[in-house]
């Protein structure tokens, strides 16, 4: 129901209501959890407002005082200079008190949210790169961003609304209680009534909501869903069709709303009720008093004490219709949280500080074993490669080959250590799993099929393989991967931003770049996936020129297709029946077709 | 603001459901205030009355009593005619924006892609909905009660109207006003920096493995820090900004009261005014503030509202890339497919096709194999008018494209792309979009084509199985095998089908080859695709390389 929610005063939903579902209660539980992130603003947030309730009772007091001290017993009005000015400096000390309180919120649902996004992020890519429970990068990316802000209100507003609410009314109430006990009877009974009306009331509106709730949200959704289509419907002839069922959809979703409204906003009525009872009752109780047609109270009232209760009547409800109206924070946020577990699992505890390897000297050329390899697709079904073996001796070239999809990139991802893998792989003289993380990126350099182009200049996403390299050094790193040429045809040269908002690239341009990025490392074994797939026939000779010629003295594993790469390699191999086959080179089986 | 009076013709049409909602608001804030004064002055005038029981009880008790059930009212029909109106103004936006964006596709797919257009258009079309309920009511309303009370004052106690009313005015006017100014500039940082967040989650996730290999994770990560620290700071900024307002209005309104509680007792001294009237005046001005209080929310509403309705009319009023031919000449009989020297690059890029030449015959099987990102996808929208070519012809029929009606030439091609969608609704409305007209034996049949026949044969609901958002009840291979059975329902002589087998094992895909050959006989078919193809099961296979067709 997301049309309430923009409710000014939308309904409090009942206390433990009997639809709640335990993982409701779950989402509740956590999202409490998050508090310890708020730190002291969110004390602040919570303590502002209620040192603001206390002043409140102040200023009444004393206004109520110096109006009737004039009106009720002619007080000369320079004597009530000094409570004016107290009446002036507590407005002005409240609405400070109140602008405190508010940006305190905001500044501790900051706290929280960074906090949490800085551990969302950080437990995303500690998980192994090829996981397959690695969600979808637009789906993580929407729950980092939108639904963390979501969690917003919760903090900032409805957290400090809550304990205004279950201390204020009462303390009103036991404040007034010993002047007028009646009053004060009235305030401390009515006042948390209104929740269990409001619950009564809300049972059918949740009942109601229920009913609906499915139905909405497919309604709901449709809209961002047609959205999300809108090519493919427009495809195929249907635009006036949509548009025309859009609105229709929308105008029955109208109907459904209401009819759910009608009863929802009973209970901010009964809100209302109390209010205006309030006022009406206490200003009819003292007026019927001062004519002496009620005679309860043993003290004669005066003025002063009237106003007093009539200022208060309505403060005393005011913290409940404050929390009405940020009820929804808290609706907004616990769906918000469902989302982010069920798109990036469990809310990590902490942030995890992940590792960095500094590029650092040069190590030799390493040869590489493999025993028994085996290796499966991530969700386990398949097979690619079965307790296969390779020797590959320090210094040398070899070329992997076989049809697409048979698990070339598989193999030199479980090399770099991106995948698990069953048997045992020996870079060197060390097990690969026993390889210090740091060393072993500085030991193993690979440009993979689908390399990422970082937002950031042209320059800058070549030098994220050395972060101290030198404008010259990334000069001549994209000159040797022949991406300085296009490169120089743009205005802005190596200074151009790519990436998300920034300048496209073509396949090749890609592949070339993230090449580029191999030529400042110092690696001792280069793993190399399609590195010419989108490059013609004249540039990839350029290219593995260049190539070979820093290969010399190191090991590397080319997966490729074209038979121009595998000829000039020392060895050639396929994958065929999940396992390796040296192949003579020139024979490669390389279809034009995969 | 500018781009907010363009919705007006929308908001006219809501005018009077919106107008309704706002006199009950109106009429809701008068009563409280009236309520307040009502009984300050009730309580006043009882307690200097010397007529004890004599006093007329009847005309005030009932005032009381009536301004509390009118504002109890009044509050709940303001609520359910605004929200009424306000879902109704949903329905004309979501409808108006509709009608926009189906001329103007394809939008920049490079942001469509990531989901990010849909959920900013669908909190725009929110934020713009919602902006008379939250910003533009409440601040009217203000400015109203203000007015009113302003009069009252001037007519019993005209010191102080000048007080209250210039406070209350700079505060509901002056403060909002400053309001919006200061914080644009917050405002759109807050979205630049959410939007440098949200790549940076981005490159994260599809640069996982590279920042791996590179042993960059820690930079990166420090990276991201700073900016979700710089997104949270701009966030800061903007509620300091509102802090100050919030308290701008409430230290105006401290003025307000204090200075009519001064001026007022010095009348009352000089029995220009009698107490009653004063007290209850006293307490109708403390009511009004109900009404200033909500100002700084219903600003910032507002200016979420306007920052929405710019963006939607940069997209609404975009220029429209593909027109339709004034005077389209009819569909051919035999669709040949020919392009000719077809050059073709994405704004300000690298040519994607350079010079490429290709000729498909009527009911001619075709692959087009290479890598991903060679251009496959792009010569399938280039046939289908998604995008024009910078030069060559393309032609359908001996035709060039551009001299078609765009509805002949969505009849005569369906696609199956990459990202085909499933629709939140049932299997044979998903399949339907295709054929609208079609037979229940007809969607069975390209079911069973598709290969998913016996799975929809299995669900308990068959045809009538709801799937979720983006296909979320399916696994990604049935999805993409219902999407496969809408293009094969199509009627259109010409399928192009974009990666059809991706989220299918070798097995699978294997059969759908095989499949694909007799099912779509007598259809013209263009197979884009890096799986290998097995022998036998198209006509030819092309190589895309270089801009080109080999």
């Amino acid at each position: 129901m997301p049309k309430t929610s923009t409710s000014p005063a939308a309904p409090i939903p009942p206390q433990g209501q009997p639809t709640v579902t335990s993982s409701d209660r779950q989402n509740a539980k956590t999202l409490s959890g998050l508090r310890r992130f708020g730190g002291p603003w969110l004390w602040l947030a919570i303590a502002a407002p209620l040192l603001g309730g206390v002043l409140l009772v102040v200023q009444a007091w004393t206004l109520a005082g110096i109006v009737g001290g004039v009106v009720e017993n002619g007080a000369v009005i320079a004597a009530m200079t000094p409570g004016i000015v107290l009446i002036f400096g507590l407005l002005l000390t409240r609405a400070a008190l109140a602008a405190i309180g508010d940006r305190a919120g905001t500044a501790a649902s900051e706290a929280i949210k960074t906090n949490l996004r800085q551990a969302l992020f950080a437990q995303l890519l500690s998980r192994s790169p090829r996981a397959a429970d690695q969600p979808h990068s637009g789906a993580a990316s929407s729950a980092m961003i939108d639904q963390v802000e979501a969690l917003d209100g919760f903090f900032a507003r409805y957290v400090p609304a809550m304990v205004q609410a279950s201390l204020l009314p009462l303390a009103f109430g036991a404040i007034i209680l010993p002047l007028d006990w009646l009053a004060g009877l009235l305030f401390l009974v009515t006042a948390p009534l209104i929740p269990v009306f409001m619950a009564l009331v809300g049972w059918g509106a949740q009942y109601a909501t229920d009913r609906q709730a499915r139905a909405l949200s497919l309604l709901n959704g449709r809209f961002a869903d047609r959205l999300r289509g809108l090519t493919t419907l427009k495809l195929f002839g249907r635009a006036e069709a949509e548009t025309a069922g859009i609105v229709a959809a929308s105008d029955e979703l109208r109907h459904r709303t209401l009819r759910v409204l009608r009863i929802a906003f009973l209970s901010s009525a009964v809100l209302e009720f109390f209010a205006a009872l309030g006022v009406a009752g206490i200003a009819l109780y003292v007026g019927l008093t001062f004519i002496d047609f009620l005679h309860l109270r043993s003290t004669p009232l005066t003025l002063e004490l009237g106003l007093f209760l009539l200022l208060m009547a309505p403060e005393v409800y005011n913290p409940l219709r404050l929390l009405a109206a940020h009820y929804h924070d808290r609706a907004s946020a616990k769906s918000a949280i469902g989302e982010i577990q069920a798109q990036l699992g469990a809310l990590p505890a902490e942030i995890v500080p992940l590792g960095h390897a500094e590029p650092s000297a040069s190590p030799d050329a390493m040869a590489l074993r493999l025993d028994k390899l085996t290796l499966r697709t991530p969700d386990n079904a398949r097979v690619i490669l079965h307790e296969t073996g390779l020797n590959i001796k320090a210094g040398e070239h070899v070329a992997i080959v076989g049809q697409s999809g048979i698990g070339k990139s598989s193999l030199l991802e479980a090399i770099a250590r991106l995948r698990p893998h069953g048997g045992a792989i020996t870079l060197g003289d060390q097990p690969l799993e026993d390889w210090d993380e740091a060393e072993l990126r500085h030991s193993v350099a690979m440009l993979g099929q689908k390399p990422r182009i970082f937002a950031g200049s042209m320059a800058d996403n070549i030098a994220m393989a050395r972060p101290d390299a030198t404008p010259a050094q990334i000069r001549s790193a994209a000159e040797r991967a022949q991406a300085a040429g296009f490169a120089d045809a743009l205005p802005e040269g190596l200074d151009t931003l790519l990436g998300e908002g920034g300048l496209g690239l073509s396949g090749g341009q890609t592949q070339r770049i993230a090449l580029a990025r191999i030529f400042l490392r110092d690696p001792g074994l280069i793993l190399l996936d399609e590195p010419t797939a989108h490059l013609d026939a004249e540039l990839e000779q350029a290219v593995l020129d260049a190539l070979l010629d820093f290969a010399h003295g190191r090991t590397l594993i080319i997966a490729t297709h074209s038979q121009a790469v595998a000829k000039r390699m020392h060895h050639a191999y396929r994958i065929a029946g999940a396992e390796l086959l040296a192949t003579p080179v020139s024979a490669a089986s390389v279809r034009s077709v995969a | 603001m500018n781009a907010l009076l363009a919705f007006r013709g929308l908001f006219a049409r809501q005018a009077k459901g919106l107008l309704i909602a706002l006199l009950l608001s109106l009429v809701a804030l008068a009563s409280g205030v009236a309520l307040l004064g009502t009984s300050g002055w009730f309580i006043t005038a009882t307690a200097l009355t010397s007529a004890g029981l004599a006093f007329n009880l009847f005309v005030p008790s009932a005032m009381v009593r009536g301004f509390s059930f009118v504002r109890i009212l009044a509050r709940y029909g303001e609520r359910l005619s605004g929200h009424d109106a306000t879902l109704r103004l949903l329905a004309d936006i979501r409808g108006w924006l509709f009608g926009r964006l189906f001329p103007r596709l394809p939008l920049n797919d490079r942001h469509m892609r990531h989901g990010d257009l849909v959920s900013r258009l669908t909190a725009d079309v929110d934020a713009l909905d919602t902006a008379f309920l939250v910003a533009i009511g409440p601040i009217t309303a203000a400015v109203v009660i203000g007015t009113v009370l302003t009069s009252v004052l001037a007519f019993l106690l005209p010191a102080a109207a000048v007080v209250y009313g210039l406070s209350f005015g700079m505060a509901v006017l002056l403060v909002p006003a400053g309001l919006v100014l200061t914080s644009r500039k917050a405002g759109s940082a807050i979205v630049m920096r959410a939007a440098a967040a949200r790549a940076a989650v981005l490159d994260g996730i599809e640069g996982h493995a590279d920042l791996t290999l590179f042993g960059a994770l820690g930079d990166t990560q420090a990276r991201f820090s700073e900016t979700a620290t710089a997104l949270s700071e701009a966030r800061g900024r903007l509620a300091t900004l509102s802090g100050f307002a919030a308290f701008g209005v409430q230290a105006l309104a401290a003025i307000a009261l204090a200075g009519s509680l001064w001026l007022g007792l010095e009348a009352f001294a000089a029995e220009q005014i009698d107490g009653p009237v004063l007290v209850g005046l006293l307490l109708a001005i403390l009511g009004s503030f109900e009404a200033s209080s909500v100002i700084v929310r219903s600003v910032t509403k507002l200016t979420t509202a306007m920052a929405a309705a710019e963006r939607l009319t940069a997209i609404a009023d975009a220029p429209i890339k593909i027109v339709d031919p004034a005077n389209p000449i009819g569909l051919p009989d035999n669709l040949v497919i020919t392009l000719d020297k077809v050059r073709f690059a994405y704004d300000g890029g690298a040519p994607v096709l350079n010079d490429l030449e290709l000729s498909v015959a009527p009911g001619e099987h075709v692959a087009i194999v290479g890598p991903s990102g060679i251009g496959k996808s792009s010569l399938l929208s280039l046939l289908l008018r998604l995008a024009e070519p910078q030069s060559g012809s393309i032609t359908l029929g001996g035709v060039d494209l551009s001299a078609l009606a765009l509805r002949d030439l969505q009849t005569s091609l369906a696609l199956l792309s990459q990202d085909s969608p499933l629709f939140n609704d049932t299997i044979s409305a998903n399949l339907l979009i295709a054929r609208p007209d079609a037979s229940e034996d007809a969607l069975w049949g390209a079911l069973d084509a598709a290969g998913i026949g016996d799975f929809v044969r299995a669900l308990p609901k068959r045809l009538d199985t709801l799937v979720g958002e983006a296909g979320r009840t399916v696994s990604a291979g049935q999805g993409r095998r219902l999407c496969l059975a809408r293009t094969l329902l199509s009627p259109a002589p010409i399928l192009l089908l974009d990666e059809p087998t991706t989220g299918l094992d070798r097995t699978a895909e294997v059969a759908f080859f095989d499949t694909l050959r007799k099912a779509a006989t007598g259809r013209t078919v263009i197979l884009v695709t890096h799986a290998g193809i097995p022998e036998g099961t198209v006509d030819r296979v092309l190589t895309m390389r270089g801009g080109q067709l080999t």
